[in-house]
């Protein structure tokens, strides 16, 4: 109840969100991803060592509805657009940025072959919802925004640092998790995907702390330029 | 620096820095890589006979039989041999300590009482001990060589010993196949690859599963009570892994040890009892060795330097040695080379030719005094041969033959010399001093009944020769000149200073020169740049771990289609969507996706390095479907080459007569590369050495040069047009010479280079047009971001065509295409050829590159521009970068493979690597000479007719 009464809070601002907020929000994604991983160590006994596409297509799964319910709150224009219309458009962002993402995945070298193809699958789902999941939420469908929040990276408002920041921290994560792969130290996490996985977690989790900062320290620049 | 530089001086620094960087490579290579004066061939009856007057023809021995060998043998060293069998047990990584304790000292009593029987052999004096001090690499593989030759391998006959990891060296296992020697093998499979064929009965065990202390063993124990009823063997030997492997898991405390040794023990026992105490009567004398290859380290590794690790065993079991108390029998140094000349005399064989090692002193107790000091001779009279070779003539042409034979040298007499002076005139001082005691007690012997006061003394003088010599054989093939070594990184580190400076000081003129738009620092150091230079960092650092260096071509890939996403990202940022799209973003997209996917096949054809070679890639796939589907993949990759190359050049200049001749003759080339693939590449791999496959390979080379030299001589003189201003005359040219260069060059390797391999010779084409295209419609990336990506992608394709880093990969088979007679250097191009192709193939794309920059500048510049100074800006600088990049990767390995030289891996990993590197510094040498020379060569023509026009108007 507490939650759905804070969310309101956070419509009601009408696209903008406090620091506070934006923890809130990371620390629900955190949680999740965190209950993710229980859930496929405890209840299913895997984890992504033993079987990287069942524990990725749980951890997915489970991080997808509470990523998609938070951004489509956050949306863009609330009143021309309904909040079903924005899950809606996050599950067709879930599936065009995971195609993306494993065509990003590919052409760096993941290996295609038979036994590879539901590990990537599933790794590029988990990576479309820490990417693409929150920004079509939010921005939905419009390339525009696209273009100015991603490639020329000037995101206006927090929600937008929300989104660019940790996307772009999963995906420099994954590129440095695969730089152990080459090696031959024989351990089982050198797979593919599995220390992608971890780094692009890493990433992301690091790329929400960095947009806290962000957001706490501009909002400091924005009171003093008041000032 | 001064803020002018101008073209000449610019040619001559880059010159010497090359040269520079030439010399310091050469001194280093010379340092590092010693080549040891070594005697080829195999010990024959010559060895029985003195060094110096050897003047008999060597009789052809091989033919002899075995047993008449084996008598001459015995007749001519006079030695009678006491021993018929050997048993040669090799426990891997077994330190002296464990068995015969440190410094005097009795092992610890852990180790003591795991080993009772072995113990009381050598308490009661049945056994000798020895420290036998192993050279670096502590590895299996050259220890073995190294107790069976004698001799301490160098790198440089390991890497020319291509594809064989075969022991072809004069060895003892080689001698006592020639007198008819019955071998078997038990252990560790690196026997049968070091000598295949050679055991009458082997059992290999991998040496793979470190994890496995048992099953490893016990599959060489469980054939040995059958061994030891047979009696059809002469050397038997047992080569037990699973102490090495519990060394591995749990070090020199492992609790595994202490039953390990006991097992070994057993092992001992069970030998020396059924072997040596019941069949000593009725038939001949077995003798069992007992050795370790290796020590281990505390945390039981090895490879390195340590005493712990060079700390290997030497155990005579069997010899009637009258040694009776225990430190006696432990407290004895020798070198792990002395087991090839001990065993070689106790079984009357010649000692190998390249051996170092001396007599163990100690082992010939049993022999009688004149065959001791004969045993002592022969060892003297092989050292001496082996000296001969790489000392000067000179030293020895004070002594004649009849100087040691009589014992009358004359100006010496008879007297003995201290020796002093050089190492070189002290050695042979010393022999001599050893042959004039020994004629002398020969002398005495008959007379006199008190000789063994002159025994002892020859006895003295032959060990100390012997120490001495083989001491400093052994220091000339292991020490490393440290001055040379110094002088020529410092010669190299000088050279990449300079090239750095000559390219930062041009960096500066090129973009922040007045007539440049843009020169704001965001534009000089982009991302792209952060990520070029980014790259080199890792390149550098990631040489030091050996698993990179096998798996390089992940990181080139990697780094590759990074740097390709890196350009998708610019290009997507820099549309304007309340524009549109435009038909220019959407070609440059096009082409980074050509890229991308022309860049990850390339990545799938060969899945090469070392840990991953069997996964499956597109060439095994191939293959496996069958042969007529590479056939295919060859025709197709064929036609398309030819079609998109000819494309290519009529794209420029489609009504230029030269053209259409140079066009012409690529498509001849063409068929008859394909013709040459249809009719005489039958089998797969096999290239037939048929005459007429010969005769239509000389014509494809000749048609080949013919057309990329002529068109480069020629077409600067054809190529007038007075619409155009200056530049863009030289650079349509120069365009079309570049693909004339790049199309000639892939049609030379869809001839030598496997048929598999075709297919990446086609998207290394197309990776090339791509990016000209790219670069010819201005991506806003800078020219050296280009240049420097060029050369990555290049090492990259390196890669794709199958190379690695190991010597295994060079492709042999087509070095011999269109080669009648042998030809060592002829061949030798071609294979450096077949292994650069994809880094050359890039390397000539600069001059299409070029060209495209110069025909994009003409628009913008002004039309009479000094030639010196376009040959700078427009040449200079896009050489400069890949001699920079080469000289910083050239030098940073330098350093780590000095910095790695006590490296487990250095000579397995570390120098192939360091061979590729030198031989990719030759390779950017040749290709910027071809690219400067063609572009000042058509640079110069197009300015003197343009000129003379002038003129003339």
């Amino acid at each position: 109840m507490k939650e759905a009464k804070k969310k309101k809070l956070e419509t009601s601002i009408g696209g903008s969100i406090s620091a506070l907020g934006a923890s809130f929000v990371y620390s629900m994604t955190g949680l999740f991803l965190a209950v993710g991983f229980w859930v496929a160590r405890n209840k299913f006994s895997v984890d992504l060592v033993s079987d990287p596409s069942w524990t990725l297509f749980l951890l997915w799964s489970i991080e997808f509805p509470v990523v998609v319910i938070i951004y489509s709150f956050l949306r863009k224009d609330p009143q021309k657009c309904s909040c079903s219309k924005a899950v809606g458009r996050s599950i067709l962002g879930l599936i065009s940025g995971a195609f993306m993402n494993a065509l990003g995945a590919i052409a760096l070298g993941a290996p295609i072959g038979a036994q590879y193809i539901p590990k990537t699958i599933h790794w590029s789902f988990l990576m479309s919802v820490f990417t693409f999941v929150p920004a079509t939420a939010v921005l939905g469908a419009s390339l525009t925004d696209w273009h100015r929040v991603f490639a020329s990276m000037k995101p206006s408002g927090n929600i937008e640092y929300m989104i660019l920041v940790p996307a772009y921290g999963a995906v420099v994560g994954g590129w440095f998790g695969a730089w152990p792969m080459p090696l031959d130290w024989e351990r089982p996490w050198q797979e593919w995907p599995i220390c992608v996985c971890y780094g692009a977690i890493g990433g992301y989790i690091l790329g929400q702390i960095l947009s806290l900062c962000l957001i706490l320290f501009l909002r400091k620049d924005k009171n003093l330029k008041v000032a | 620096m001064s803020t002018e530089m101008t073209c000449t001086r610019l040619t001559i620094l880059t010159v010497a820095g090359i040269f520079l960087q030439i010399i310091g490579l050469s001194i280093f290579v010379f340092g590092f890589f010693p080549v040891k004066p070594t005697l080829s061939g195999v010990s024959g009856s010559e060895s029985y006979r003195h060094p110096l007057c050897d003047s008999s023809p060597n009789t052809n021995e091989s033919e002899i039989h075995p047993e008449k060998l084996r008598l001459l043998y015995e007749e001519l060293s006079s030695i009678t041999s006491r021993y018929d069998r050997l048993i040669l047990m090799v426990i891997d990584g077994l330190p002296a300590e464990f068995v015969l304790g440190k410094d005097g000292q009795p092992p610890l009593r852990v180790w003591k009482e795991s080993m009772p029987y072995t113990q009381s052999l050598l308490a009661n004096g049945d056994a000798i001990g020895y420290h036998a001090k192993a050279a670096p690499p502590t590895v299996t593989m050259p220890r073995l060589k190294a107790m069976v030759s004698g001799a301490i391998g160098g790198f440089l006959d390991v890497a020319f010993n291509f594809n064989t990891q075969a022991l072809l060296d004069d060895n003892l296992l080689g001698q006592f196949l020639r007198i008819g020697w019955k071998m078997v093998m038990l252990g560790d499979e690196t026997w049968i690859k070091l000598f295949p064929g050679l055991f009458m009965r082997h059992d290999g065990v991998s040496s793979f599963f470190v994890k496995d202390t048992v099953q490893v063993d016990k599959n060489v124990s469980r054939h040995l009570p059958n061994e030891l009823n047979n009696d059809d063997w002469n050397l038997l030997i047992l080569h037990y892994l699973g102490l090495d492997h519990v060394g591995h898991t749990g070090g020199r405390n492992s609790p595994l040890m202490a039953s390990k040794l006991k097992e070994m023990d057993d092992i001992v026992r069970t030998m020396h009892l059924r072997a040596l105490v019941d069949r000593s009567h009725d038939q001949g004398r077995t003798l069992l060795i007992v050795v370790s290859d290796h020590g281990m380290t505390e945390n039981g590794n090895h490879g390195g330097s340590s005493y712990e690790e060079t700390d290997s065993l030497m155990l005579f079991i069997g010899l009637s040695s009258n040694i009776s108390d225990y430190a006696g029998a432990t407290n004895n140094l020798a070198f792990q080379v002395d087991l090839t000349p001990t065993l070689a005399l106790l079984f009357g064989v010649p000692i190998p030719k390249n051996n170092v090692g001396v007599l163990v002193p100690g082992t010939l107790n049993s022999l009688r005094d004149f065959e001791q000091l004969r045993a002592l001779e022969l060892n003297s009279w092989q050292l001496l041969r082996l000296m001969q070779a790489q000392l000067p003539s000179s030293l020895f042409g004070s002594f004649s033959c009849n100087c040691f034979l009589e014992g009358t040298c004359e100006g010496f007499g008879s007297d003995i010399s201290d020796c002093s002076g050089d190492k070189e005139k002290q050695l042979i001082c010393l022999f001599r001093n050893a042959a004039v005691l020994h004629v002398l007690w020969k002398s005495k012997k008959l007379t006199e009944s008190s000789a063994v006061e002159d025994f002892n003394r020859a006895l003295d003088a032959y060990n100390t020769f012997l120490k001495t010599a083989s001491e400093w054989l052994a220091s000339k093939t292991t020490e490393k000149p440290v001055l040379l070594l110094g002088l020529g990184v410092s010669a190299m580190l000088l050279s990449c200073v300079v090239c750095v400076t000559l390219f930062l000081s041009l960096f500066k003129e090129v973009y922040n020169g007045p007539k440049d738009q843009i020169c704001s620092l965001s534009y000089l150091l982009n991302l792209e740049g952060l990520f070029i230079l980014a790259v080199l960092l890792i390149l550098v650092i990631s040489m030091g771990s050996s698993s990179m260096v096998e798996e390089e071509h992940y990181i080139w890939h990697f780094m590759v289609s990074t740097f390709y996403l890196l350009l998708l990202f610019k290009t997507v940022k820099s549309f304007s969507f309340s524009r549109g799209l435009n038909s220019l973003g959407e070609y440059k997209i096009g082409s980074i996706l050509l890229l991308l996917i022309s860049g990850r096949l390339l990545r799938g054809w060969h899945q090469g390095g070392v840990n991953w070679t069997s996964f499956p890639d597109i060439s095994k796939w191939l293959e496996q479907a069958g042969g007529s589907y590479v056939k295919w993949v060859q025709l197709i990759s064929s036609f398309l080459v030819i079609g998109l190359g000819v494309f290519t050049l009529f794209r420029t200049g489609w009504k230029r007569k030269s053209v259409r001749i140079q066009a012409f003759g690529f498509s001849i080339c063409g068929f008859l590369i394909l013709l040459h693939a249809g009719i005489y590449q039958d089998g797969m791999f096999e290239v037939s050495t048929d005459n007429g496959a010969t005769v239509t390979a000389k014509v494809i080379y000749l048609l080949l040069s013919v057309s990329a030299v002529g068109g480069a001589l020629v077409l600067p003189w054809s190529m007038q047009n007075k619409d155009k201003s200056f530049l863009a005359v030289a650079g349509d040219c120069l365009y079309l010479i570049g693909s004339a260069y790049v199309l000639c060059w892939c049609l030379l390797q869809l001839l030598l280079q496997q048929p598999i391999n075709s297919g990446s010779i086609l998207l290394l084409l197309i990776q090339i047009l791509a990016v000209s295209c790219l670069s010819s419609k201005d991506v806003h990336v800078n020219g050296w971001i280009e240049i420097a990506a060029l050369y990555y992608m290049g090492m990259a394709g390196h890669f794709a065509l199958g190379n690695s880093n190991t010597l295994a990969t060079i492709d042999v088979a087509g070095a011999f295409i269109g080669i009648s007679s042998h030809s060592t250097i002829l061949s030798g191009i071609l294979m450096f050829m077949i292994t650069y192709a994809s880094p050359l193939l890039f390397l000539l794309s600069l001059v299409m590159y070029i060209g495209g920059k110069l025909k994009n500048h003409s628009v913008l510049a002004h039309s009479d521009t000094d030639l010196g100074q376009l040959l700078k800006l427009k040449l200079g600088f896009p050489c400069l970068v890949p001699l920079c990049i080469n000289s910083i990767l050239l030098t940073a390995y330098t350093v780590v493979l000095l910095l790695m030289r006590n490296h487990l891996f250095v000579w397995s990993v570390f120098s192939p690597k360091y061979l590729y590197v030198c031989a990719t510094t030759v390779c950017t040498y040749v290709g910027v000479c071809i690219v400067a020379a063609t572009v000042a060569y058509t640079l110069s023509v197009t300015s003197f007719l343009t000129r003379k026009r002038h003129n003339n108007s």
